[in-house]
């Protein structure tokens, strides 16, 4: 299991030296530079001052020897500054995946019992009217766009009903937990809405799958209350597959957070990544598609993790 | 023991019928259908009567598609959602037709037990062996968790699984085929049922396995007293445990008969052909019989077999034989047997 993971570890290390490349191209590729954008906002700069500051920026080197520079530079923890705000990348980071990550968590955990709750109410009767009810409010969950339900929440909740703010971040300098919690509900009620929809398909799946094999036959032949039946014999086999499920979901949620908190005007990851690569920010854009890799790294390793934790047939080696 | 060999061995190798001892189930027309395609329902048992004594085994033959597990999870009060049961199953004085589902969890487990074909699939794979023997324990025995493991490892002892304590421990799929199988008799017997409905418990295994198998049972049926329904299309292995025998076609009952009556002396087309089906030791290189054609698709009007009976005229195309006595306790469903 140590081995594993080690052996694990190494291998998302090569995985991300090879995104590095790849995402510092990809974006070296996107047309204009931070020098052009403060050409436009400002008419008094002169082509002299240009190529001076071009110069400045290294922008005119060729991308290899750039990539070389910033690895070399990387790897002593210099992460180069954010031409956007005027800060090394990494002091901008950090407020960023924090906020992000509050989203995420609080989105997971009513996710997750949600999704299996109603999966498993589904699959008690397939085809039966709850099933029905909760297939429809999956469908609704995974076709309803995000921007859209964000706004339609916030034109109710907050500008007609004046219930909630249609802000996610609190005015205040230091907010407490529950005026953060306040100002979360919205954004996380949009994300949650956006990933129990697919989860509880899945889950609901499983779950018929789950409840037709032999083995919960015999654990109603030994007399079991159907609830034990549901609880201890169906639903962890029911949830091995649901780990991928999760591990991908991941990955999508973190897509999913960058439209929810522009509209919600979190100052998360996704409204970084947003802002960086609109302005061209070289620096801050690379950091954080990179974080975005080391997230969908991680859960995967998480994931195979889980597996064997789970299910005693599976053995890493 | 031979179930590889069997057609030498087969008559009289049964038990012989002990007909005196207290009846244990009496089923009386029971019959059992699921709703079909356009609001017809298709009945896959029909009008089925028969019983069990305590300590007695009954065999249960026929083709796959005959009612045989069908039956038997109507015993078990585990037939899939919407099947309809008509008639009575009377349990030790019980009517089990009446029964609340409260009542068939207390039954479950404790007065019946049920062993599967499949060792490999009919326990749960993330449940380690002992706890699952013990849950039953723990249910209907009202055993604490820590006794109730105890106790399903001497019951893993019981079935001959060598290192019990270790096994216990183990995973299903750390357990070869035989030896799930004995796990899976060990559970069913760990609260010493009256009745132990085995459904085809060997057809999954290795011919030298199923023979233990079989071995282990009668010697646990001599201990604990245990009457067993026996299921099985093979009537090679049906020989070597039952006491009575009942085959069965396209739901329904054609031939009744002590055990060494029905080899000595079949008389249903179909039990013919059964037991011409089965190898024959004296005749290595002759080719095995078949029965033409299969039991599903439509049934024919009047007797169900006569579309593949060798003997069927146009009587038995037009009504169904009704069972009928033809020798002491031999029963049999044929318009050609006098």
């Amino acid at each position: 299991m140590l081995r594993y993971t080690f052996f694990r570890l190494v291998q998302a290390a090569f995985v991300l030296l090879v995104m590095t490349f790849l995402l510092f191209m990809l974006i070296g590729m996107m047309p204009g530079d931070p020098v052009e954008n403060m050409l436009e906002g400002n008419p008094a700069l002169t082509p002299e001052l240009a190529r001076q500051m071009r110069e400045l920026y290294g922008v005119g080197v060729p991308l290899p020897v750039r990539y070389w520079h910033w690895l070399t530079a990387a790897f002593q923890g210099d992460f180069g500054f954010s031409s956007l705000y005027f800060r090394p990348v990494l002091e901008i980071l950090g407020p960023a995946l924090l906020q992000t990550l509050k989203l995420m968590v609080a989105t997971i955990m009513l996710s997750i019992p949600l999704s299996l709750l109603l999966g498993a109410i589904a699959a008690l009767r397939p085809g039966g009217w709850m099933d029905t009810v909760i297939s429809f409010f999956a469908f609704a969950s995974i076709s309803l766009p995000n921007f859209w339900l964000s706004l339609i929440l916030i034109i109710v909740f907050a500008v007609q009903l004046g219930w909630l703010p249609a802000s996610g971040t609190p005015l205040a300098e230091t907010p407490s937990l529950g005026l953060q919690i306040y100002h979360s509900i919205l954004p996380v009620t949009v994300l949650t809405m956006f990933f129990v929809g697919p989860l509880l398909r899945y889950v609901r799946a499983s779950m018929i799958e789950t409840m037709s094999s032999d083995y919960i036959r015999t654990a109603r032949a030994k007399g079991l209350s159907e609830t034990t039946v549901i609880v201890k014999h169906a639903l962890r086999n029911a949830l091995i597959p649901m780990v991928t499920v999760l591990a991908l979901g991941f990955g999508m949620l973190f897509s999913g957070a960058l439209v929810v908190e522009t509209i919600f005007g979190i100052l998360g990851m996704g409204k970084m990544i947003f802002d960086a690569i609109r302005y061209v920010d070289f620096n801050l854009a690379l950091i954080g598609l990179l974080l975005a890799t080391i997230v969908t790294l991680v859960s995967n390793l998480l994931a195979d993790l889980a597996y064997a934790w789970l299910d005693p047939r599976i053995t890493l080696k | 023991m031979s179930v590889a060999t069997p057609a030498l061995e087969v008559v009289g190798a049964g038990h012989v019928a002990q007909p005196d001892r207290p009846r244990l189930l009496r089923v009386s027309s029971l019959s059992v259908s699921f709703p079909g395609a356009e609001g017809r329902e298709s009945e896959v048992v029909s009008e089925l009567s028969y019983e069990i004594a305590q300590g007695e085994t009954l065999g249960v033959v026929g083709e796959s598609g005959c009612g045989k597990t069908m039956t038997s999870l109507a015993i078990m009060g585990l037939l899939p959602t919407g099947a309809k049961v008509s008639g009575s199953i009377e349990f030790d004085g019980k009517d089990l037709t009446a029964f609340s589902s409260r009542q068939w969890r207390c039954h479950r487990g404790r007065d019946v037990a049920m062993v599967f074909q499949e060792p490999m699939t009919a326990m749960n794979p993330v449940m380690k062996v002992g706890q699952q023997i013990a849950e039953v324990l723990v249910k209907h025995e009202r055993l604490s968790k820590r006794a109730a493991f105890g106790r399903a490892v001497e019951l893993l002892a019981s079935v001959h699984i060598p290192s019990p304590e270790r096994r216990a421990q183990d995973y299903p799929h750390q357990l070869s085929g035989g030896m799930r199988q004995r796990a899976m008799i060990a559970m069913a017997l760990a609260c010493r049922p009256k009745l132990l409905v085995a459904d085809e418990p060997t057809t999954a295994l290795d011919v030298t396995v199923q023979a233990q198998i079989l071995d282990l049972m009668l010697e646990l049926q001599e201990t604990y007293g245990t009457a067993i329904q026996f299921i099985s299309h093979n009537l090679a292995v049906v020989s070597e445990v039952a006491h009575r025998i009942m085959v069965m076609y396209s739901g329904r009952m054609v031939e009744y008969a002590p055990a060494e009556d029905l080899f000595a002396n079949p008389l249903h087309p179909y039990t013919q052909g059964l037991i011409r089906t089965l190898p024959d030791i004296a005749q290595p290189m002759a080719e095995l019989y078949t029965i033409p054609g299969s039991v599903g698709g439509k049934r024919p009007s009047g007797c169900r077999f006569s579309n593949r009976c060798p003997l069927a005229d146009a009587r038995c195309r037009e009504a169904e034989p009704a069972l009928r006595e033809v020798m002491p306790s031999h029963h049999v469903a044929c318009f050609k047997v006098n």
